[in-house]
């Protein structure tokens, strides 16, 4: 297909009628178990998908307008909750543009531990999407057993943050809680069992042969159509594209950290799959090298800890919990801009942030991965069967929250 | 005297209809395997499957209580529907997929509401009538889902109707005999039908996954496409009968398994012929043998996704059929050799 | 699509051999992850993020809590310091302290629980730490004006809703993942 050639007539939007005599319209979704919070149009000749057509925003969440009506600081929950799957790497992205009109910079402990929630954050997305690609080819155990495994993820999590899932875990200047005791020896038996259910994975899952026959040569995206079509994240390295944000632009700790980024060579359904596998193999290769070789330290840095009242600093050294400097509610940053790129579970997320000097956000932009990832899903599927179409969708881990924002 | 015997036949002939091995035994069977196939499920996938209906026996008592709620909802009539085919079609689709169990005999001394000496060939027969009440269901819903579902049944169905035929002719060649009891006697002087022709049981296993819509051929019905496929626009007790008719085929599906390929009664075959002796004990091993197939059927559901439609029309047209063909050609030569 | 590149399919029967056999290693072991809920229930850290009060006499009244709050879940009632040290409602504490020196006037924060997302941000952002936190978190409400609670009400922690049940402890596990102990 040239993608030249495709132009978006608007009055065509709306219009859901058949073209010619052999097509009919399915309208997937909105309440449809195969699509999610979303309305997939298709059109079909036969068992043929000739066009498909997403239509998005039912759970627009009016992130940015919201954000730009309260002060910096309540950002960070409405962020999260945009990026359920993936709260610490949306809170990690709207933090590190703040930082950078706040011009301060974390010391490294909390940078190795930015590091280590947003790994094991990685993981539960990466497991999440693995168990919802599960149940559109039709495999409920797969669906379960990732959502048990993600279990001991968020166990995790709750041992470090105290909240499972919506961790508001970074903050300007640091993280909000020390490491607790105890949990080097729990994160790594949360490891070394998620190492020991790959072989099952792969046993029940991967290797299945329904499962290749339904993913392999499925929804082939070559490379240069990946990189023509902005694809992000684990989809754009399924198409074998290097391509990595915390290997292009280093944050937190990714400098310091020896890791690999997975690459695939065929882009099809199965390599999208196989990708997530990788990566979760590499998180918990990043996992243990934080926990080796993270070092002594404050994990707040030393402009935000000094404003701190005697009071707290005492809270501080007992419960090492980072309290909240009083001028977390009044920030008024200068009148400046700045962006932030954050590689998400599933892909890279863009923030841009203007500030005016005044107390709330001047412009809140933000660009999240399923957004652009959906963009390449509608093109995808073109040519493909109906039933491809639960496969491919689910094989870009779509999450439709992430993409309306 | 004459009447009285007629009014004794007829009598047996209801019961065994009704009660043995008829709707009530199958019904109460049906809703055991679904809640074995939940568990079954929930023990593969990390969880407790049904457990609070009933807590004490496990929650056995899920299905029932679901069956109860599937009776007691409004039944929603879509208004484009053809009504008349929309209300029927499920009813007649539970019956014809009831009908071959007048067909199948569970023990040795068995009369027939139709005496025939070629039940298998009926009770097959009736086995490839339920589809077309199928393709009906899903034009009388007047909804594109269903539609697309009966589509893919009606294609499906001529992929496998072939080889599930086949793999019964390969099977009435060795045993010379186009009946049941005959067949059953045979393998119990020479080996189980599993044994001497394993292709043929292969076969018949895939077929009956597929017509019973079992995963992984789970594709009329592959709701992260169509919905709830056939059933998408059915509510209330509609739905519950048209969920249940695909356990009853398998249930039909499997008792005919085990008649052909596990030795049917063997080795409860007395040759007594008192109602216990005669008729319940073989009865009851047949459908032991029945329920283990369906449990390992239902099983398949913990394991597989599901085939796209094409992939499995192809491997029909493909393999199965190919398989069915060497599975006669076995049977052939050992009806030489026996 | 081109043919280009297309893959080749593995062998059919070991796959489907080792599937059927992973599928049913678990059916003979399985491993259970969910909780049985009422039954049992977990006993979470100390540091779980659950209901929370404010420790009446700490409090200074600052309004930072209700200033931080993201969803504005928290309103500052005005009340008056009695002689104890504790608070009173304004009215009571009018009365009472009649004759005397007139009542100081102040503040305290009452949350609304169904706008709270727990957070802790009030926490963080109080400049005398005066709020008490607690693990329990399975708690709803009948009516939705018990979502808002008084002052009064406020001040006391809901009490566990699962407090007979068995209580465990999650523990990482090499083989099983999650292993629930009962806990001590
Ligand atoms: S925990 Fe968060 S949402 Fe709840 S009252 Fe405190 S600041 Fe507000
Ligand atoms: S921030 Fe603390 S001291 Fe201030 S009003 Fe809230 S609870 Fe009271």
């Amino acid at each position: 297909m040239n993608l030249n050639e495709k132009v978006y007539d608007i009055s065509e939007v709306g219009s859901i009628e058949p073209e010619g005599d052999r097509e009919i319209v399915l309208q997937i979704g909105p309440a449809h178990p195969g699509s999610g919070h979303m309305r997939i149009k298709a059109w079909m000749d036969g068992d043929i998908i000739t066009k498909v057509d997403a239509d998005i925003g039912f759970v627009h969440r009016t992130s940015e307008w919201l954000s730009e009506r309260r002060q910096f600081i309540k950002a960070i929950p409405i962020v999260e909750r945009i990026m359920l799957p993936d709260t610490v790497h949306a809170n990690l992205a709207y933090v590190l543009a703040l930082e950078k009109i706040l011009d301060v910079e974390p010391p490294p402990r909390a940078q190795y531990l930015r590091s280590l929630a947003a790994e094991i954050n990685r993981i539960t997305s990466h497991l999440y999407g693995i168990g919802l690609f599960g149940i559109f080819l039709g495999s409920s155990t797969v669906y379960m057993w990732a959502f048990g495994d993600r279990e001991p993820f968020i166990d995790l999590m709750e041992m470090l943050t105290g909240a499972r899932i919506t961790n508001s875990y970074i903050v300007p200047g640091g993280v909000r809680w020390e490491m607790p005791k105890g949990f080097k020896e729990k994160a790594e038996s949360t490891l070394q069992y998620m190492e020991n259910r790959f072989n099952d994975y792969n046993d029940m899952w991967v290797k299945n042969p329904v499962v290749e026959a339904r993913t392999v040569n499925v929804g082939v995206v070559d490379r240069n159509r990946a990189i023509k079509l902005g694809v992000v994240g684990p989809n754009l390295r399924a198409s074998g594209v290097d391509y990595d944000t915390r290997k292009a632009s280093p944050y937190a700790a990714y400098k310091d950290i020896d890791f690999e980024v997975p690459r695939m060579d065929h882009g099809d359904t199965y390599d999208r799959l196989l990708i997530r596998i990788e990566e979760i193999k590499q998180s918990i290769r990043i996992i243990r090298q934080i926990l080796k070789d993270i070092p002594e330290g404050k994990i707040i840095a030393d402009s935000i800890y000094s404003q701190l009242n005697p009071v707290m600093k005492k809270v501080f050294e007992q419960q090492q919990r980072v309290m909240f400097p009083a001028f977390f509610n009044q920030m008024r940053p200068a009148s400046a801009e700045s962006i932030a790129r954050v590689e998400a579970g599933r892909g890279e997320i863009f923030f841009y942030l203007r500030t005016s000097g005044d107390k709330y956000p001047y412009r809140f932009r933000w660009v999240t991965p399923s957004f652009r990832n959906l963009a390449y899903f509608t093109d995808v599927a073109v040519g493909y069967k109906l039933a491809d179409l639960p496969a491919i969708y689910g094989s870009i881990d779509y999450f439709p929250p992430e993409a309306d924002r | 005297m004459g009447i009285l015997l007629l009014i004794i036949w007829l009598i047996q002939d209801l019961l065994y209809l009704i009660v043995f091995p008829g709707l009530i035994v199958a019904m109460v069977l049906v809703i055991l395997l679904i809640y074995l196939e939940r568990k079954i499920a929930a023990k593969v996938q990390m969880r407790f499957g049904p457990l609070y209906v009933s807590r004490k026996v496990g929650g056995a008592l899920q299905s029932i209580s679901d069956l109860l709620r599937f009776s007691f909802q409004e039944f929603i009539l879509p208004v484009g529907s053809d009504s008349i085919a929309f209300l029927m079609a499920p009813g007649f689709m539970f019956a014809f997929a009831m009908m071959p169990l007048i067909f199948i005999p569970v023990g040795p001394y068995y009369s027939y509401l139709f005496p025939s000496t070629l039940t298998i060939l009926f009770s097959v027969a009736l086995i490839t009538i339920t589809p077309i009440y199928a393709i009906i269901v899903g034009w009388a819903s007047d909804n594109k889902f269903s539609f697309i579902g009966s589509l893919r049944e009606a294609l499906l169905v001529i992929s496998y109707e072939i080889p599930l035929l086949l793999s019964v002719i390969a099977m009435v060649i060795v045993y010379k005999t186009l009946n049941y009891i005959p067949a059953v006697a045979f393998q119990e002087t020479h080996l189980p039908g599993i044994i001497l022709n394993p292709i043929a049981a292969l076969v018949f296993i895939i077929v009956a996954i597929r017509s019973t819509g079992r995963f992984p051929f789970d594709i009329t019905e592959a709701d992260s496409e169509l919905v709830m496929g056939l059933y998408t626009e059915y509510s209330a007790l509609f739905f519950g009968i048209g969920m249940a008719t695909p356990y009853i085929e398998l249930y039909a599906l499997s008792l005919i398994f085990s008649l052909l390929f596990l030795g049917g009664w063997w080795p409860a075959s007395g040759h007594a012929t008192g109602l216990l002796a005669g008729l319940f004990m073989p009865g009851v091993m047949v459908i032991i043998k029945a329920f283990i197939v369906m449990i390992v059927l239902v099983f398949l559901r913990a394991v597989y996704p599901r085939y796209r439609v094409d992939q499995a029309i192809r491997s029909g047209w493909e393999r199965i059929i190919y398989l069915g063909i060497i599975a006669v050609i076995i049977s052939i030569l050992e009806a030489i050799i026996i | 699509m081109s043919d280009k590149g297309k893959r080749k399919l593995r062998g059919n029967i070991e796959g489907n051999a080792r599937a059927l056999a992973t599928g049913f290693k678990y059916l003979v072991e399985p491993n259970r992850m969910t909780l049985d809920y009422p039954v049992e229930s977990m006993k979470l850290a100390p540091n779980y993020r659950g209901f929370f009060t404010v420790d009446d006499k700490k409090c200074i009244g600052c309004s930072m809590c209700e200033m931080v709050c993201p969803p504005e879940a928290i309103t500052m009632i005005p009340r008056v310091i009695s002689t104890t040290g504790y608070t009173l409602p304004v009215q009571q504490g009018a009365t009472q302290e009649a004759g005397a020196k007139p009542a100081k006037k102040t503040k305290r924060p009452v949350v609304n629980w169904g706008r709270c997302i727990y957070c802790y941000f009030c926490f963080d952002i109080c400049p005398v730490d005066a709020f008490v936190s607690s693990n329990i978190h399975d708690l709803a409400f009948y009516n939705d004006a018990d979502y808002r609670p008084s002052y009064e009400e406020y001040l006391k922690l809901p009490e566990d809703p699962v407090k007979k049940s068995k209580k465990v402890i999650p523990k990482p596990d090499i083989k099983r993942g999650i292993k629930y102990e009962p806990a001590p």
